[in-house]
Protein backbone atom coordinates (compact mmCIF):
# COMPACT_ATOMS: atom_id res chain seq x y z
CA UNK A 1 0.00 0.00 0.00
CA UNK A 2 1.37 3.57 -0.99
CA UNK A 3 2.18 5.65 1.93
CA UNK A 4 -0.80 8.73 2.47
CA UNK A 5 0.76 12.03 2.69
CA UNK A 6 -0.80 15.26 3.17
CA UNK A 7 -0.19 18.01 0.32
CA UNK A 8 1.41 21.12 1.53
CA UNK A 9 -2.30 22.50 0.20
CA UNK A 10 -4.13 20.55 2.53
CA UNK A 11 -2.11 21.67 5.45
CA UNK A 12 -2.92 24.98 4.05
CA UNK A 13 -6.33 24.33 4.71
CA UNK A 14 -6.76 22.80 7.37
CA UNK A 15 -5.04 26.25 9.02
CA UNK A 16 -7.13 28.31 7.40
CA UNK A 17 -10.23 26.47 8.69
CA UNK A 18 -9.13 26.52 11.90
CA UNK A 19 -10.04 30.16 11.75
CA UNK A 20 -13.35 28.71 11.83
CA UNK A 21 -13.17 26.99 14.91
CA UNK A 22 -15.75 29.35 16.54
CA UNK A 23 -18.11 30.23 13.89
CA UNK A 24 -20.80 28.10 15.73
CA UNK A 25 -19.40 28.44 19.18
CA UNK A 26 -21.55 27.29 21.61
CA UNK A 27 -21.80 26.20 25.56
CA UNK A 28 -22.00 22.29 24.81
CA UNK A 29 -18.84 21.42 22.84
CA UNK A 30 -17.37 24.94 21.96
CA UNK A 31 -15.03 24.74 18.93
CA UNK A 32 -16.05 21.25 18.28
CA UNK A 33 -17.99 21.62 15.00
CA UNK A 34 -15.39 24.01 13.92
CA UNK A 35 -12.90 21.55 14.07
CA UNK A 36 -14.32 18.41 12.71
CA UNK A 37 -14.69 21.11 9.54
CA UNK A 38 -11.28 22.24 9.62
CA UNK A 39 -10.54 18.42 9.18
CA UNK A 40 -12.12 17.66 6.32
CA UNK A 41 -9.54 18.42 3.89
CA UNK A 42 -7.59 15.99 5.70
CA UNK A 43 -9.72 12.93 5.84
CA UNK A 44 -10.68 13.67 2.00
CA UNK A 45 -7.10 13.68 1.01
CA UNK A 46 -5.98 10.58 3.67
CA UNK A 47 -9.37 8.05 3.29
CA UNK A 48 -11.59 7.29 -0.09
CA UNK A 49 -14.70 6.42 1.35
CA UNK A 50 -17.42 8.98 2.18
CA UNK A 51 -18.25 6.67 5.16
CA UNK A 52 -14.86 6.45 6.30
CA UNK A 53 -14.09 10.16 5.95
CA UNK A 54 -17.29 11.03 7.99
CA UNK A 55 -16.37 8.16 10.58
CA UNK A 56 -12.96 9.27 11.40
CA UNK A 57 -14.57 13.08 11.92
CA UNK A 58 -16.47 12.03 14.26
CA UNK A 59 -13.75 12.06 16.99
CA UNK A 60 -13.59 16.12 16.55
CA UNK A 61 -17.41 16.18 17.71
CA UNK A 62 -15.87 16.78 20.98
CA UNK A 63 -16.02 19.14 23.88
CA UNK A 64 -12.53 21.48 22.80
CA UNK A 65 -11.50 24.97 23.31
CA UNK A 66 -8.31 26.12 23.02
CA UNK A 67 -7.33 30.25 21.47
CA UNK A 68 -7.63 28.95 18.30
CA UNK A 69 -5.69 31.96 16.21
CA UNK A 70 -2.17 32.29 17.02
CA UNK A 71 -0.66 29.69 19.10
CA UNK A 72 -3.35 26.76 20.01
CA UNK A 73 -2.69 26.15 16.05
CA UNK A 74 -0.24 24.08 16.82
CA UNK A 75 -2.74 21.76 17.86
CA UNK A 76 -3.91 21.94 15.16
CA UNK A 77 -0.79 20.90 13.22
CA UNK A 78 -0.35 17.85 16.01
CA UNK A 79 -4.02 17.11 14.61
CA UNK A 80 -3.13 16.65 11.20
CA UNK A 81 -0.05 15.25 11.99
CA UNK A 82 -1.36 12.49 13.77
CA UNK A 83 -4.26 11.76 11.44
CA UNK A 84 -1.67 11.59 9.05
CA UNK A 85 -0.10 8.58 11.09
CA UNK A 86 -3.10 6.64 11.95
CA UNK A 87 -3.83 6.25 8.23
CA UNK A 88 -0.72 4.90 7.11
CA UNK A 89 -1.72 1.91 9.89
CA UNK A 90 0.65 3.15 12.94
CA UNK A 91 -1.23 2.50 16.57
CA UNK A 92 -2.89 5.52 17.41
CA UNK A 93 -6.55 4.94 18.28
CA UNK A 94 -9.11 7.84 18.27
CA UNK A 95 -8.79 7.66 21.73
CA UNK A 96 -5.21 8.52 21.41
CA UNK A 97 -5.83 11.48 19.33
CA UNK A 98 -8.38 13.33 21.58
CA UNK A 99 -6.30 12.59 24.84
CA UNK A 100 -3.40 14.39 22.97
CA UNK A 101 -5.92 17.35 21.95
CA UNK A 102 -7.71 17.60 25.68
CA UNK A 103 -4.11 17.66 27.44
CA UNK A 104 -2.81 20.66 25.06
CA UNK A 105 -6.04 22.83 24.69
CA UNK A 106 -5.78 24.14 28.22
CA UNK A 107 -1.70 25.21 28.30
CA UNK A 108 -2.20 26.60 25.06
CA UNK A 109 -5.81 28.86 25.63
CA UNK A 110 -3.62 29.96 28.90
CA UNK A 111 -0.63 30.83 26.81
CA UNK A 112 -2.72 32.23 23.33
CA UNK A 113 -4.35 34.01 25.35
CA UNK A 114 -2.08 35.78 27.20
CA UNK A 115 0.08 36.25 23.96
CA UNK A 116 -3.04 37.89 21.77
CA UNK A 117 -5.18 39.32 24.64
CA UNK A 118 -2.73 40.06 27.26
CA UNK A 119 -0.50 41.56 24.83
CA UNK A 120 -0.70 42.04 21.20
CA UNK A 121 -4.50 43.23 21.71
CA UNK A 122 -3.59 46.42 24.55
CA UNK A 123 -0.35 47.38 23.16
CA UNK A 124 -1.52 47.78 19.94
CA UNK A 125 -5.00 49.17 20.70
CA UNK A 126 -3.59 51.57 23.48
CA UNK A 127 -1.08 52.79 20.41
CA UNK A 128 -4.00 52.64 17.83
CA UNK A 129 -6.77 54.59 20.35
CA UNK A 130 -3.93 57.50 20.91
CA UNK A 131 -3.99 57.66 17.32
CA UNK A 132 -7.83 57.84 16.70
CA UNK A 133 -8.16 60.18 19.07
CA UNK A 134 -5.83 62.81 17.64
CA UNK A 135 -7.86 62.82 15.05
CA UNK A 136 -5.48 60.37 12.90
CA UNK A 137 -7.37 57.70 10.65
CA UNK A 138 -4.00 55.50 10.57
CA UNK A 139 -5.22 54.84 14.15
CA UNK A 140 -8.11 52.17 13.14
CA UNK A 141 -5.81 50.82 10.19
CA UNK A 142 -2.58 50.04 11.84
CA UNK A 143 -4.64 48.32 14.39
CA UNK A 144 -5.89 46.13 12.13
CA UNK A 145 -3.22 45.73 9.52
CA UNK A 146 -0.63 44.67 12.56
CA UNK A 147 -2.78 42.51 14.01
CA UNK A 148 -3.70 40.54 11.41
CA UNK A 149 -0.46 40.06 10.44
CA UNK A 150 1.05 38.87 13.68
CA UNK A 151 -1.97 36.61 13.84
CA UNK A 152 -1.12 34.93 10.64
CA UNK A 153 2.64 34.81 10.90
CA UNK A 154 2.02 33.29 14.33
CA UNK A 155 -0.87 31.04 13.42
CA UNK A 156 0.94 29.64 10.51
CA UNK A 157 4.74 29.31 12.24
CA UNK A 158 2.54 27.45 14.99
CA UNK A 159 0.98 25.18 12.98
CA UNK A 160 3.64 23.58 10.95
CA UNK A 161 5.44 23.46 13.83
CA UNK A 162 2.79 21.18 15.45
CA UNK A 163 2.21 18.95 12.27
CA UNK A 164 6.95 18.68 11.64
CA UNK A 165 7.60 17.89 15.43
CA UNK A 166 4.17 16.78 17.34
CA UNK A 167 4.17 17.20 20.78
CA UNK A 168 7.49 17.21 21.49
CA UNK A 169 7.44 20.61 19.85
CA UNK A 170 5.51 22.03 22.71
CA UNK A 171 7.43 20.39 25.11
CA UNK A 172 10.55 21.95 23.99
CA UNK A 173 9.29 25.04 23.53
CA UNK A 174 7.68 25.31 27.33
CA UNK A 175 11.03 24.36 29.13
CA UNK A 176 13.43 26.59 27.00
CA UNK A 177 11.51 29.48 29.35
CA UNK A 178 12.20 31.52 26.29
CA UNK A 179 8.54 32.14 26.02
CA UNK A 180 8.46 33.43 29.56
CA UNK A 181 11.16 36.32 29.15
CA UNK A 182 9.76 36.43 26.02
CA UNK A 183 6.15 37.28 27.53
CA UNK A 184 7.74 39.21 30.49
CA UNK A 185 9.61 41.30 28.34
CA UNK A 186 5.99 42.44 26.66
CA UNK A 187 4.47 42.66 29.86
CA UNK A 188 7.12 45.97 30.35
CA UNK A 189 5.82 47.59 26.81
CA UNK A 190 2.38 46.49 27.85
CA UNK A 191 2.54 47.83 31.35
CA UNK A 192 4.22 51.28 30.30
CA UNK A 193 1.25 51.55 27.26
CA UNK A 194 -1.50 51.34 29.73
CA UNK A 195 0.39 53.49 32.38
CA UNK A 196 0.66 56.14 29.84
CA UNK A 197 -3.11 55.67 28.63
CA UNK A 198 -4.16 55.98 32.56
CA UNK A 199 -2.44 59.36 32.48
CA UNK A 200 -3.84 60.32 29.08
CA UNK A 201 -7.48 59.02 29.17
CA UNK A 202 -8.56 58.75 32.50
CA UNK A 203 -8.54 62.83 32.58
CA UNK A 204 -10.82 62.89 36.02
CA UNK A 205 -9.87 66.61 37.70
CA UNK A 206 -11.61 68.55 41.08
CA UNK A 207 -13.13 71.23 39.63
CA UNK A 208 -13.44 72.47 43.23
CA UNK A 209 -12.29 76.38 44.12
CA UNK A 210 -12.99 78.45 47.70
CA UNK A 211 -12.34 82.27 47.84
CA UNK A 212 -11.00 82.80 51.49
CA UNK A 213 -11.02 86.43 51.71
CA UNK A 214 -8.81 87.50 48.92
CA UNK A 215 -7.10 84.32 48.36
CA UNK A 216 -8.73 81.70 45.96
CA UNK A 217 -7.87 78.27 46.53
CA UNK A 218 -8.67 76.00 43.44
CA UNK A 219 -7.91 72.32 44.50
CA UNK A 220 -6.70 70.74 41.70
CA UNK A 221 -3.45 73.22 41.55
CA UNK A 222 -2.93 72.02 44.89
CA UNK A 223 -3.33 68.52 44.26
CA UNK A 224 -0.77 69.03 41.29
CA UNK A 225 1.68 70.24 43.30
CA UNK A 226 1.47 67.40 45.42
CA UNK A 227 1.82 64.65 42.60
CA UNK A 228 0.55 65.21 39.19
CA UNK A 229 -2.15 62.88 38.14
CA UNK A 230 -3.24 62.07 41.64
CA UNK A 231 -6.93 61.53 40.59
CA UNK A 232 -6.73 59.50 37.47
CA UNK A 233 -3.89 57.42 39.35
CA UNK A 234 -6.15 57.10 42.22
CA UNK A 235 -9.16 55.70 40.38
CA UNK A 236 -7.49 53.05 38.66
CA UNK A 237 -5.57 51.72 41.23
CA UNK A 238 -9.13 52.28 43.32
CA UNK A 239 -10.57 49.99 40.13
CA UNK A 240 -7.96 47.66 40.36
CA UNK A 241 -8.37 46.80 44.04
CA UNK A 242 -12.19 46.02 42.87
CA UNK A 243 -11.09 43.85 40.24
CA UNK A 244 -8.48 42.07 41.96
CA UNK A 245 -11.31 41.48 44.62
CA UNK A 246 -12.65 39.63 41.97
CA UNK A 247 -15.99 41.89 42.21
CA UNK A 248 -18.12 41.41 38.90
CA UNK A 249 -17.50 43.99 35.92
CA UNK A 250 -20.52 44.42 35.83
CA UNK A 251 -20.95 45.97 39.66
CA UNK A 252 -17.96 47.57 39.31
CA UNK A 253 -19.35 49.19 36.33
CA UNK A 254 -22.30 50.30 38.43
CA UNK A 255 -20.46 51.60 41.29
CA UNK A 256 -18.41 53.46 38.79
CA UNK A 257 -22.11 54.94 36.77
CA UNK A 258 -23.25 55.47 40.99
CA UNK A 259 -19.87 57.46 41.96
CA UNK A 260 -19.57 59.62 38.86
CA UNK A 261 -22.42 61.25 38.14
CA UNK A 262 -23.03 61.77 41.99
CA UNK A 263 -20.04 63.20 42.45
CA UNK A 264 -19.96 65.11 39.10
CA UNK A 265 -23.20 66.72 40.15
CA UNK A 266 -22.02 67.84 43.70
CA UNK A 267 -18.78 69.57 41.64
CA UNK A 268 -16.27 67.32 43.73
CA UNK A 269 -15.27 65.38 40.40
CA UNK A 270 -15.39 66.84 36.54
CA UNK A 271 -13.35 66.79 33.46
CA UNK A 272 -11.07 69.25 31.74
CA UNK A 273 -12.56 72.02 29.83
CA UNK A 274 -10.67 71.34 26.57
CA UNK A 275 -11.31 67.42 27.05
CA UNK B 1 -30.04 55.64 5.38
CA UNK B 2 -31.63 52.47 4.31
CA UNK B 3 -28.29 51.24 3.45
CA UNK B 4 -26.23 52.47 5.96
CA UNK B 5 -28.80 50.35 8.70
CA UNK B 6 -28.55 47.49 6.10
CA UNK B 7 -24.67 47.37 6.30
CA UNK B 8 -24.53 48.40 10.32
CA UNK B 9 -26.98 45.29 10.90
CA UNK B 10 -24.19 42.64 8.48
CA UNK B 11 -21.50 44.56 10.93
CA UNK B 12 -23.49 43.55 14.07
CA UNK B 13 -24.03 40.14 12.93
CA UNK B 14 -20.81 39.50 11.64
CA UNK B 15 -19.09 40.82 14.83
CA UNK B 16 -20.56 38.13 17.25
CA UNK B 17 -20.92 35.45 13.75
CA UNK B 18 -16.97 34.91 13.86
CA UNK B 19 -17.15 32.89 10.11
CA UNK B 20 -13.64 33.32 10.02
CA UNK B 21 -11.14 34.81 12.14
CA UNK B 22 -8.66 35.85 9.70
CA UNK B 23 -11.62 38.33 8.58
CA UNK B 24 -13.53 38.82 11.96
CA UNK B 25 -11.04 38.43 14.88
CA UNK B 26 -10.87 42.14 15.09
CA UNK B 27 -14.40 42.94 14.71
CA UNK B 28 -14.85 42.16 18.50
CA UNK B 29 -12.73 45.17 19.18
CA UNK B 30 -14.50 48.40 19.57
CA UNK B 31 -11.72 50.30 17.82
CA UNK B 32 -12.07 48.66 14.38
CA UNK B 33 -15.60 47.40 14.84
CA UNK B 34 -16.57 50.97 15.12
CA UNK B 35 -14.75 52.27 12.95
CA UNK B 36 -16.39 50.15 10.53
CA UNK B 37 -19.49 51.34 11.90
CA UNK B 38 -18.34 54.88 11.31
CA UNK B 39 -17.57 53.99 7.95
CA UNK B 40 -20.74 52.44 7.03
CA UNK B 41 -22.60 55.79 8.67
CA UNK B 42 -20.11 58.19 6.45
CA UNK B 43 -19.03 59.94 9.42
CA UNK B 44 -15.43 57.98 9.52
CA UNK B 45 -13.31 61.06 11.99
CA UNK B 46 -16.63 61.53 14.46
CA UNK B 47 -17.03 57.49 14.70
CA UNK B 48 -13.70 56.68 14.81
CA UNK B 49 -13.53 59.02 17.94
CA UNK B 50 -16.30 57.60 19.56
CA UNK B 51 -15.24 53.90 18.60
CA UNK B 52 -11.54 54.84 20.22
CA UNK B 53 -13.53 56.15 23.65
CA UNK B 54 -15.47 53.35 23.74
CA UNK B 55 -11.97 51.03 23.32
CA UNK B 56 -10.14 52.40 25.92
CA UNK B 57 -12.69 51.27 28.90
CA UNK B 58 -11.69 47.53 27.01
CA UNK B 59 -8.17 47.49 26.88
CA UNK B 60 -7.70 44.50 29.51
CA UNK B 61 -10.92 42.95 28.93
CA UNK B 62 -9.90 39.06 28.51
CA UNK B 63 -12.82 36.39 26.35
CA UNK B 64 -12.23 32.86 27.50
CA UNK B 65 -13.92 29.74 27.37
CA UNK B 66 -16.77 31.43 25.91
CA UNK B 67 -17.28 33.82 28.93
CA UNK B 68 -17.32 37.77 28.71
CA UNK B 69 -17.39 40.03 31.72
CA UNK B 70 -19.33 42.24 28.63
CA UNK B 71 -20.13 42.63 25.01
CA UNK B 72 -17.40 44.07 23.32
CA UNK B 73 -18.88 43.76 20.14
CA UNK B 74 -22.17 45.26 21.15
CA UNK B 75 -20.01 48.09 23.17
CA UNK B 76 -18.59 48.85 20.07
CA UNK B 77 -21.25 48.60 17.32
CA UNK B 78 -24.06 50.07 19.02
CA UNK B 79 -22.51 52.74 21.28
CA UNK B 80 -20.58 53.82 17.95
CA UNK B 81 -24.28 53.73 15.74
CA UNK B 82 -25.59 55.79 18.97
CA UNK B 83 -23.09 58.64 19.29
CA UNK B 84 -23.18 59.41 15.37
CA UNK B 85 -27.06 59.31 15.45
CA UNK B 86 -27.42 61.33 18.42
CA UNK B 87 -24.68 63.39 17.12
CA UNK B 88 -23.73 63.48 20.89
CA UNK B 89 -19.86 64.25 21.57
CA UNK B 90 -17.63 61.34 21.00
CA UNK B 91 -16.37 61.41 24.50
CA UNK B 92 -19.88 60.74 25.53
CA UNK B 93 -19.59 57.54 23.50
CA UNK B 94 -18.33 55.00 26.49
CA UNK B 95 -21.29 56.04 28.71
CA UNK B 96 -23.73 55.39 25.73
CA UNK B 97 -21.54 52.21 25.16
CA UNK B 98 -21.43 50.50 28.60
CA UNK B 99 -25.34 49.80 29.46
CA UNK B 100 -25.63 47.88 26.39
CA UNK B 101 -22.37 45.73 26.67
CA UNK B 102 -24.27 44.59 30.01
CA UNK B 103 -27.34 44.20 27.78
CA UNK B 104 -25.14 42.28 25.57
CA UNK B 105 -24.35 39.70 27.88
CA UNK B 106 -27.81 38.24 27.58
CA UNK B 107 -27.49 38.60 23.66
CA UNK B 108 -24.33 36.45 24.15
CA UNK B 109 -25.87 34.12 26.35
CA UNK B 110 -28.25 33.35 24.10
CA UNK B 111 -26.33 33.06 20.89
CA UNK B 112 -23.98 30.42 22.50
CA UNK B 113 -26.96 28.62 23.79
CA UNK B 114 -29.06 28.32 21.00
CA UNK B 115 -26.22 27.18 18.65
CA UNK B 116 -25.90 24.36 21.08
CA UNK B 117 -28.87 22.90 18.86
CA UNK B 118 -26.72 23.13 15.14
CA UNK B 119 -24.31 20.43 16.53
CA UNK B 120 -26.80 18.09 17.00
CA UNK B 121 -27.75 18.60 13.73
CA UNK B 122 -24.20 18.15 12.35
CA UNK B 123 -23.71 14.84 14.24
CA UNK B 124 -26.75 13.54 12.66
CA UNK B 125 -25.58 14.77 9.54
CA UNK B 126 -21.92 13.15 10.22
CA UNK B 127 -24.04 9.72 11.16
CA UNK B 128 -25.47 10.04 7.58
CA UNK B 129 -21.67 10.57 5.74
CA UNK B 130 -23.08 14.02 4.78
CA UNK B 131 -19.83 15.79 5.42
CA UNK B 132 -21.16 18.96 3.19
CA UNK B 133 -24.39 19.32 5.67
CA UNK B 134 -21.53 19.30 8.55
CA UNK B 135 -19.90 22.01 7.01
CA UNK B 136 -23.22 23.98 6.20
CA UNK B 137 -24.31 23.38 9.77
CA UNK B 138 -20.80 24.94 10.55
CA UNK B 139 -21.59 28.03 8.70
CA UNK B 140 -25.32 28.85 8.58
CA UNK B 141 -27.62 28.18 11.38
CA UNK B 142 -25.17 30.60 13.63
CA UNK B 143 -25.63 33.68 11.08
CA UNK B 144 -28.82 33.51 11.33
CA UNK B 145 -29.15 33.40 15.26
CA UNK B 146 -26.68 36.45 15.35
CA UNK B 147 -28.96 38.34 12.45
CA UNK B 148 -31.70 38.07 14.81
CA UNK B 149 -30.04 39.14 18.04
CA UNK B 150 -27.23 41.40 16.94
CA UNK B 151 -28.10 42.07 12.95
CA UNK B 152 -31.83 43.50 13.51
CA UNK B 153 -31.39 45.48 16.35
CA UNK B 154 -28.80 47.11 15.25
CA UNK B 155 -30.64 47.26 11.57
CA UNK B 156 -33.66 49.34 13.82
CA UNK B 157 -31.62 51.41 15.80
CA UNK B 158 -30.03 52.98 12.75
CA UNK B 159 -33.24 53.05 10.80
CA UNK B 160 -35.70 54.21 13.46
CA UNK B 161 -33.42 55.69 16.03
CA UNK B 162 -32.25 58.91 14.57
CA UNK B 163 -34.45 61.31 15.43
CA UNK B 164 -35.38 59.56 18.88
CA UNK B 165 -31.94 59.59 19.57
CA UNK B 166 -31.76 63.00 19.15
CA UNK B 167 -34.26 64.17 20.74
CA UNK B 168 -33.51 62.07 23.70
CA UNK B 169 -29.73 63.98 24.00
CA UNK B 170 -31.84 67.52 23.78
CA UNK B 171 -33.77 66.39 26.82
CA UNK B 172 -31.17 65.42 28.95
CA UNK B 173 -29.80 68.33 30.99
CA UNK B 174 -26.55 69.70 30.66
CA UNK B 175 -25.02 69.04 34.37
CA UNK B 176 -26.02 65.17 33.72
CA UNK B 177 -24.65 65.55 30.01
CA UNK B 178 -20.92 67.12 31.78
CA UNK B 179 -21.34 63.69 35.02
CA UNK B 180 -21.68 61.18 32.00
CA UNK B 181 -18.93 62.76 30.54
CA UNK B 182 -16.95 62.44 33.89
CA UNK B 183 -18.10 58.70 34.05
CA UNK B 184 -16.78 58.09 30.51
CA UNK B 185 -13.77 59.66 31.75
CA UNK B 186 -13.61 57.46 34.50
CA UNK B 187 -14.28 54.26 32.65
CA UNK B 188 -10.70 53.55 30.98
CA UNK B 189 -9.50 52.98 34.48
CA UNK B 190 -11.82 49.78 34.31
CA UNK B 191 -10.00 48.31 31.17
CA UNK B 192 -6.72 49.22 32.80
CA UNK B 193 -7.59 48.24 36.17
CA UNK B 194 -8.61 44.44 34.44
CA UNK B 195 -5.00 44.65 32.20
CA UNK B 196 -3.10 45.41 35.34
CA UNK B 197 -5.21 42.20 37.02
CA UNK B 198 -4.44 40.33 34.28
CA UNK B 199 -0.46 40.71 33.72
CA UNK B 200 0.43 42.20 37.41
CA UNK B 201 3.16 39.88 38.54
CA UNK B 202 4.50 41.94 41.22
CA UNK B 203 8.14 42.38 39.62
CA UNK B 204 7.00 44.21 36.59
CA UNK B 205 4.13 46.49 38.24
CA UNK B 206 6.61 49.02 38.76
CA UNK B 207 6.83 49.81 34.87
CA UNK B 208 3.29 50.91 35.21
CA UNK B 209 3.99 53.37 37.07
CA UNK B 210 7.42 54.56 35.13
CA UNK B 211 4.96 54.89 32.14
CA UNK B 212 2.52 56.97 34.41
CA UNK B 213 4.73 59.13 35.75
CA UNK B 214 6.61 59.63 32.47
CA UNK B 215 3.27 60.77 30.99
CA UNK B 216 2.43 63.60 33.35
CA UNK B 217 5.80 65.04 34.28
CA UNK B 218 7.39 64.57 30.94
CA UNK B 219 4.68 64.68 28.58
CA UNK B 220 5.50 61.88 26.56
CA UNK B 221 3.19 60.35 24.15
CA UNK B 222 2.36 56.95 23.37
CA UNK B 223 4.38 56.19 20.51
CA UNK B 224 7.33 57.58 22.53
CA UNK B 225 6.44 55.49 25.52
CA UNK B 226 6.34 52.57 23.06
CA UNK B 227 9.75 53.17 22.09
CA UNK B 228 11.27 53.69 25.62
CA UNK B 229 9.57 50.16 27.12
CA UNK B 230 10.79 48.02 23.94
CA UNK B 231 14.07 49.48 24.94
CA UNK B 232 13.68 48.70 28.33
CA UNK B 233 12.58 45.55 28.16
CA UNK B 234 15.25 44.33 24.87
CA UNK B 235 18.14 45.66 27.74
CA UNK B 236 16.69 43.46 30.38
CA UNK B 237 16.46 40.64 28.22
CA UNK B 238 19.91 40.45 26.90
CA UNK B 239 20.60 41.24 30.51
CA UNK B 240 18.87 38.08 31.61
CA UNK B 241 20.44 36.09 28.90
CA UNK B 242 24.15 37.07 29.95
CA UNK B 243 23.36 35.55 33.98
CA UNK B 244 21.24 32.49 32.21
CA UNK B 245 23.96 29.94 33.32
CA UNK B 246 23.25 30.68 36.80
CA UNK B 247 19.63 32.11 36.50
CA UNK B 248 17.70 28.83 34.86
CA UNK B 249 16.47 27.35 37.56
CA UNK B 250 13.18 28.74 38.88
CA UNK B 251 12.23 29.57 35.78
CA UNK B 252 9.90 26.57 35.34
CA UNK B 253 6.69 27.71 37.51
CA UNK B 254 6.58 30.47 35.53
CA UNK B 255 4.26 29.92 32.97
CA UNK B 256 2.15 29.01 35.22
CA UNK B 257 2.01 32.28 36.86
CA UNK B 258 2.11 34.72 33.62
CA UNK B 259 -1.05 32.48 32.48
CA UNK B 260 -3.03 31.20 35.25
CA UNK B 261 -6.31 33.93 34.71
CA UNK B 262 -7.21 32.87 31.81
CA UNK B 263 -6.05 29.56 31.89
CA UNK B 264 -7.66 28.66 35.05
CA UNK B 265 -10.98 27.55 33.44
CA UNK B 266 -9.64 25.15 30.84
CA UNK B 267 -6.43 23.82 32.80
CA UNK B 268 -8.19 22.38 34.88
CA UNK B 269 -9.70 19.91 32.75
CA UNK B 270 -6.34 18.54 32.50
CA UNK B 271 -4.89 18.64 35.85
Amino acid sequence: MAEKKLRHSDLVKNWLLGYSSETCYNYERLQAMGRANAMIPIVRRLYDTKEKQAQELKKYMVFFNTEPSFIGTVIHGIDASMEEQRANGEDITAEDINAVRTGLMGPMAGIGDTVSQGIIYPILAGIACSLALAGNIAGPILFEVVYKVLMLTLGYTFYMMGYRQGKSAILSFLKAGTLNRITEIFSIVGLMVVGNMAASRVTIICPLAFTIGKVSLNIQTVLDSLMKGLLPLAITLGVWKMVDKKIKPTYIIIIMFAVGIVASLLGILGVPKTA
Amino acid sequence: MLVSALLVALIATCSTWWFSHVVTRTWLYPLWVGFLVALAMGQPIAGMKAAAYIQLAYLGWITAGGTMPGNLMVAGVFGTALTLLSHADPSLAVTFAVPFSLLGILTWQAYMTLNSIWIHQGDKFLDQNNIRGLRLMNYVPSFFTSLVLNGIPAFLLVYYGGGWAQQALKAIPQPLITAFQVVGAMMPALGIAMLLNYMGQKKVIPFFFLGFFLTEYLKLDTMSITIFAAIVGIALYFFQNGQNSSGTSGRSGKVKDSTAPAAGQTASEKE
